[in-house]
């Protein structure tokens, strides 16, 4: 019974918000929610339409300007609010997404991405340029962009798919996972987790993936021009194809295919570091070592 | 191992080699896997320090963490312009970039609780020794770099989530017990290059997540 009273309350309080601005090229969408989350679409009209589910006493505030919109709600003395917008925007127009408990969704975009959250996820589909993504606690998902690629979270795994530029991967306690890479300069790390990348080496290319506890998937293709630097305190290194290695020192070793003209170092503390080629170095799903 | 060519290296990053002496570390890197991983050991640390904002810290922490850790002053190495360095001082370097990147975001971030910077130092005395990098988390800066974000934290902490503090602390510790597992490592091979370096990045990022963890309190209060 209580329940559904909240239930009926809560009905009774939401409110939504359609608001459409027409946009000149080269406008940027700035959008900052406290909480809920933001979704981001595209359309092929110069126009920006808000469609914002909140609280009967926010008010949704779209300011078009001539060079950015910005989106935000005002909740008065109560503060903070709590939104759930859908935007749907010209896909050129550059994005800045931020929240705090917030879930940041983009699909379509073709400029810029900037979103940042602390608890919750973030997940975009396309962006080129300067493409960053960042959470505290929450999943980073990019597919289909490129650029300067920044994605960055602490407690929760990165997956990157279909991207070329270059990428910066960090997280501390996840894995992160690197498919249909594009790149001549890649730097992935984390702390607890695996590292698995699939991708390009391309010639001159400088390739650094680094764990401490977990284990290091890298595909290298067979016609590549490679020195691959091999350092572990604790752990095996394995090779799905023939290698000549050679040691450095106690913890480190080079091995090089073709003229090795690229750079790849690949460090785990305690795991296991593995050499294979495209397509075999993803692990069969559900099969995590680590516990986050 | 070291080679004639190990300190000649950061001379030829900065294109000082005469041409013969250039060519002939040229084809010395191509047979060198030593050098070339030194080589780029040491372009990424230029390469972090030239990503770095340009805005100075109110206090320079540089010339103090040098002294200590037994780096020869930037100045110093400027005038014999001459510039060596050893794995182990690269780590250094990396941390203290680290340090000074850190040091300078908060002071300007407008925080009034950073550590106080002492005045430029005596440097280039001595010759900067072998140091070993399981020394750096006792070492006084990092020290208080760390302790002043901690305080900052824990005085923004109630700004937070718990459930956001739960996980930074938690990530904290996991990063922790990796500085801890490097310094037992190094404490059996000290000279070991990779566990130089691990203990370094490690060490950085706990600066790093301790500053983004107090700038998120700080900018919630």
């Amino acid at each position: 019974m209580l329940t559904t009273l909240a239930t009926l309350a809560t009905f009774a309080l939401a409110q939504q918000t359609d608001t459409t601005v027409p946009v000149r090229t080269g406008a940027r969408l700035e959008v900052s929610n406290f909480g809920g989350e933001i979704a981001v679409k595209t359309w092929s009209r110069n126009a920006v339409r808000v469609v914002a589910d909140h609280s009967s006493r926010d008010r949704i505030l779209v300011d078009a300007l001539d060079q950015v919109v910005r989106v935000k709600a005002e909740g008065g003395r109560r503060g903070p609010s709590q939104v759930d917008y859908v935007i749907t925007v010209p896909a050129w127009m550059a994005l800045s997404l931020s929240g705090v408990y917030t879930d940041i969704k983009v699909d379509g975009a073709q400029n810029e991405v900037r979103a940042e959250t602390v608890q919750g996820e973030v997940s975009v589909v396309g962006g080129s340029g300067n493409v960053s993504l960042k959470s505290v606690q929450g999943s980073v998902t990019l597919e289909k962009a490129r650029g300067r690629i920044d994605l960055n979270t602490v407690n929760e795994e990165i997956r990157a798919t279909d991207i070329s530029g270059d990428i910066a991967v960090e997280t501390v306690n996840g894995d992160i996972t690197l498919t249909q890479i594009e790149s001549a300069n890649t730097e992935a790390n984390t702390v607890n987790g695996d590292v698995s990348y699939d991708g390009t080496i391309k010639d001159g290319g400088r390739y650094r993936f680094t764990t401490h506890d977990g284990d290091l998937r890298v595909s290298v293709p067979e016609k590549a021009s490679v020195t691959v630097t091999v350092s572990t305190f604790d752990g095996d290194f394995s090779a799905c194809f023939p290698v000549q290695l050679s040691r450095k020192s106690k913890h480190r070793f080079d091995l090089t295919i073709g003229a090795g003209s690229a750079r790849v170092e690949l460090e785990s503390f305690n795991g296991d570091i593995h050499l294979c080629r495209p397509g075999q170095v993803m692990k069969p799903e559900g099969d995590h070592n680590h516990e986050h | 191992m070291k080679d004639q060519w190990t300190d000649r290296l950061s001379e030829y990053l900065d294109g000082e080699l005469a041409g013969s002496e250039r060519t002939a570390l040229e084809a010395h890197l191509a047979s060198c896997g030593n050098c070339r991983a030194t080589l780029e050991e040491l372009r990424r640390v230029v390469g972090r320090a030239r990503a770095l904002d340009d805005r100075l810290p109110t206090a320079d922490l540089w010339p103090g963490i040098a002294q200590h850790i037994g780096v020869v002053s930037l100045a110093a190495r400027r005038a014999r312009r001459r510039l060596s360095f050893t794995v182990p001082q690269l780590a250094a370097a990396s941390v203290a970039l680290a340090l000074v990147s850190g040091g300078a975001v908060w002071l300007l971030g407008g925080r009034t609780h950073a550590p106080t910077a002492t005045a430029a130092t005596e440097v280039g005395r001595r010759p900067a020794p072998l140091i070993n990098a399981s020394a750096y988390p006792t070492d006084p800066r990092y020290a208080a770099q760390v302790a002043a974000l901690e305080r900052a934290l824990q005085r923004g902490r109630s700004q937070l989530d718990t459930a956001t503090v739960r996980i930074i602390e938690k990530n904290l510790k996991i990063i922790d017990r990796a500085i801890r597992d490097a310094q037992s490592a190094l404490v059996a091979d000290p000279g070991s290059a990779y566990l130089n370096l691990h203990l370094a990045q490690e060490m950085r990022r706990k600066l790093e997540l301790l500053r983004e963890a107090a700038n998120l309190a700080g900018a919630r209060s």
